[in-house]
């Protein structure tokens, strides 16, 4: 009797406790399975190239033991993934500033209804749906010296051949990559910019044009603080494209002259998969992710503090 | 049919293939009368994408199996990521491919690697050692064996020589005023000096309708030129006691500074030029002189240039203009070429090997090198002298006679362990040297990333592969 009395019980008990787990976890159980999709697709090959980068993996060796910190202490001696740092940080300081005041004056221009708005906008943004290894691949025929419109129209200006090899003379070949990434990416910007402009609130504008403020002031003192969350996330969208920059860079220089013009992407790209020093570009890949780390917290954080 | 008849039927099924094999008497049919037995199985061989390609495609592949019934699967690779294919699919042990094209520079890493199948007990069992010495001397002697074994066969006859233009160089006028202004003949130059000399003075007479010459100066091809010219200058790219490079030598200086003032009379913008760009100038008239690989003169008399897979090549308007020579110095470049290989991974290795003998012996390469819409070039003394071959243009002849001096003369293309590496940091430092940086750092740059290369991959170990490299006989003049 007394076990037909405690069998129930306790199985209730049972039951009501998983219940109550259930309960409790059950946002935890309805996530899971995602979690674990990101773990084996984000985690597991973020802790495998870490393994990776402490051995001595390469396409010809059959030696893969494990190295040490040996390829840590390559990537601080070498000078040329240094270099392509600096080249990288060199594109993406002059870029985005030009970027981001060109795409506030297109902005600035297109925020009145003037006509054949929607048709200009249009044609404005067809640079950014161009691939970019298509857009420097065309520009790298828009420098060429001989068939480039450009060489032409320089020549036409200067009244005799103007012969300047855009993708080999160090003194051009960073603007040539500018010119290239400025157009293709000063829509993007432009694009925001103008939906952030669109949203500024028209009572503030027009009392401060009633209290007779002047446009600059009007700008510094009510159009930036209210588009500059759209401009953050737009400087931190761009500015992380550009550390990244490979494509154009490619189609028109591939790092030369020399490596001149080498990115970080190029670099490891070079070492990764034409020379497969695999170890080695694991160790790279970890030190480009550990600056993009640094920055990106840096800059949500100032984000967050300005909001 | 009694027991004894269906015995004796097997047998002679069974023996057929072999008494075909003892019936035939070249290479070609010893390979298709052993091939039969594998008929109705598939192989896929490993070829550069793009016109070479279409040898396999179009004409190799689809004739094999017509004779043999093996199919012939093409796995197109792009020539700059093949050797890490054939690599990936070795470590993988995959065996997805069975025969190979490899760069033969790339051999030493493939073998000491495991990648390729030794082919010695296979040339012996079906006779093919005879045929192998119609192979012209500099690639049978320099793009066939790692350590005294035999891995590839030197299957196309890249080598890099001067085209110019007969036209220019045998005008009464022009020769008369060369001659009064430097004392000799106007003729193909024999040295980078007279070069220097013809080049200017063509440019100073003819520019900007045509210049005294015109190269692929964009990477990676002038490493080519400049592993050439340091040579024939007398340059040693290491000193073998101590494997440090040597590349920064007075001789890599001299060297440095001739090309860079070379470009001054060449095309504005020549810095950038790739195959294409300078093969159009070249087929346009644009330019005097020129070096490169044999489909140029190929293509500039006009051969194969109907077909579809060429019209992207410019239509040439120097057809029957074009002399062929040795470039300055005499030692041409072999640059690049290829060796046809069996995998060490392929499950089907003698299917595999008879293929490649097939399409590298006498009697199929002849045909294979004829191809107008494919890059393989003559490689063997028996397509220098073909008669038909001869006969393909009006100067058919003079070409082929250069390209056979060049096949005996030419130099090797250096092949160290990781080989890659050291033609990058060539590759760099002459693009460096293009824009406007001192040769000397450039060439001391270069040095210091070799040493590093070198240090990285173990100087003992790469000093035994260096001192194997030394010694053939296309290495060094």
């Amino acid at each position: 009797m007394t076990e037909r009395t405690k069998t129930p019980k306790s199985k209730s008990v049972w039951i009501d406790g998983i219940s109550s787990f259930s309960d409790r976890n059950f946002k935890y159980l309805m996530i899971a399975p995602a979690i674990l999709i990101l773990m084996l697709v984000g985690i597991f090959p973020l802790i495998y190239s870490l393994i990776v980068s402490f051995q001595n993996i390469t396409m010809t060796d059959v030696d893969t033991s494990f190295a040490g910190a040996l390829n840590y202490k390559q990537v601080f001696n070498d000078a040329r993934l240094w270099q392509a740092l600096m080249h990288t940080a060199t594109i993406t300081a002059v870029a985005l500033p030009l970027e981001l005041i060109f795409g506030f004056l297109l902005a600035q221009l297109f925020l009145d209804k003037i006509p054949g708005r929607q048709i200009f906008v249009a044609l404005l943004v067809l640079p950014t749906v161009i691939s970019p290894i298509v857009a420097g691949a065309t520009w790298r025929l828009m420098f060429d010296v001989r068939f480039g419109p450009i060489a032409q129209i320089l020549s036409a200006i200067a009244g005799a051949p103007v012969n300047i090899v855009w993708t080999v003379n160090p003194y051009f070949v960073y603007p040539a990559i500018i010119i290239c990434e400025v157009w293709q990416w000063t829509p993007f910007m432009f694009l925001l910019l103008l939906a952030a402009l669109s949203n500024v609130d028209q009572s503030q504008l027009e009392a401060a044009e009633i209290d007779g403020a002047s446009y600059f002031r009007v700008l510094r003192q009510i159009v930036l603080p209210a588009i500059k969350p759209v401009v953050a996330v737009a400087v931190l969208i761009r500015g992380l494209d550009l550390f990244r920059i490979f494509d154009v860079v490619w189609a028109l220089t591939e790092g030369g002259p020399g490596s001149r013009t080498e990115t970080i992407s190029l670099y490891t790209y070079v070492i990764g998969f034409v020379q497969f020093d695999v170890s080695y570009t694991a160790a790279v890949a970890f030190l480009v992710i550990a600056l993009l780390t640094i920055v990106v917290t840096l800059v949500i954080r100032r984000m967050e503090v300005s909001r | 049919m009694n027991r004894r008849e269906l015995l004796g039927a097997v047998s002679l099924f069974a023996i057929a293939p072999r008494i075909a094999f003892a019936q035939a008497d070249n290479a070609a049919e010893i390979a298709v009368a052993a091939a039969k037995q594998y008929a109705g199985t598939e192989i896929n061989i490993v070829w550069e994408a793009g016109l070479q390609s279409l040898d396999p495609l179009n004409y190799s592949g689809p004739k094999w199996e017509k004779l043999t019934g093996i199919k012939v699967k093409v796995v197109e690779v792009p020539t700059d990521q093949m050797f890490t294919k054939i690599m990936q699919d070795f470590r993988s042990g995959a065996g997805a491919y069975d025969a190979l094209n490899v760069i033969p520079s790339w051999m030493p890493d493939l073998v000491r690697a495991g990648a390729l199948e030794q082919l010695d007990p296979f040339v012996q069992k079906y006779n093919y050692a005879e045929e192998l010495t119609d192979i012209a001397p500099a690639y049978r002697d320099n793009q066939m064996k790692v350590d005294g074994k035999i891995y590839g066969f030197p299957d196309d006859g890249d080598v890099m020589i001067l085209y110019y233009r007969k036209d220019i160089f045998e005008d009464p006028k022009m020769q008369e005023e060369f001659k009064a202004k430097f004392g000799y003949k106007l003729a193909p130059p024999t040295d980078w000096k007279q070069f220097a000399e013809i080049g200017q003075f063509i440019t100073d007479k003819m520019a900007p309708k045509t210049y005294g010459a015109g190269f692929f100066r964009a990477a990676p091809y002038p490493q080519y030129m400049f592993q050439e010219r340091f040579r024939t200058e007398g340059g040693k790219f290491f000193d073998a006691a101590t494997m440090k490079a040597t590349v920064n030598s007075d001789v890599g200086l001299k060297v440095f500074q001739g090309m860079l003032a070379e470009n001054k009379f060449m095309p504005p913008g020549v810095e950038q030029w790739n195959f294409v760009d300078n093969l159009a100038a070249f087929l346009q008239g644009q330019t005097a002189m020129t070096i490169s690989w044999p489909p140029y003169g190929r293509w500039a008399a006009g051969y194969g240039l109907d077909q579809e897979a060429l019209n992207w090549v410019p239509k040439t308007q120097i057809a029957g203009k074009v002399g062929y020579a040795m470039n300055p110095l005499g030692r041409p470049e072999l640059g690049v070429g290829f060796a046809l290989a069996v995998s060490s991974a392929s499950k089907k290795k003698e299917a595999a090997y008879l293929f490649i003998q097939w399409l590298n012996s006498k009697q199929t390469s002849l045909e294979r090198v004829q191809l107008p819409y494919t890059l393989r070039d003559p490689f063997r003394t028996s397509h220098y002298e073909s008669p038909e071959y001869r006969k393909l243009w009006p100067d058919a002849g003079a070409y082929l006679d250069t390209i056979k001096l060049a096949g005996e003369k030419g130099l090797l293309d250096l092949s160290l362990l990781q080989q890659d590496k050291y033609d990058e940091a060539m590759t760099k430092g002459i693009s460096s040297l293009w824009a406007g940086e001192d040769p000397k750092a450039v060439l001391d740059n270069m040095a210091a990333r070799f040493d590093a290369i070198t240090e990285k991959v173990g100087v003992d170990k790469q000093k035994e592969v260096y001192a194997a490299w030394a010694a053939k006989p296309g290495a060094y003049p």
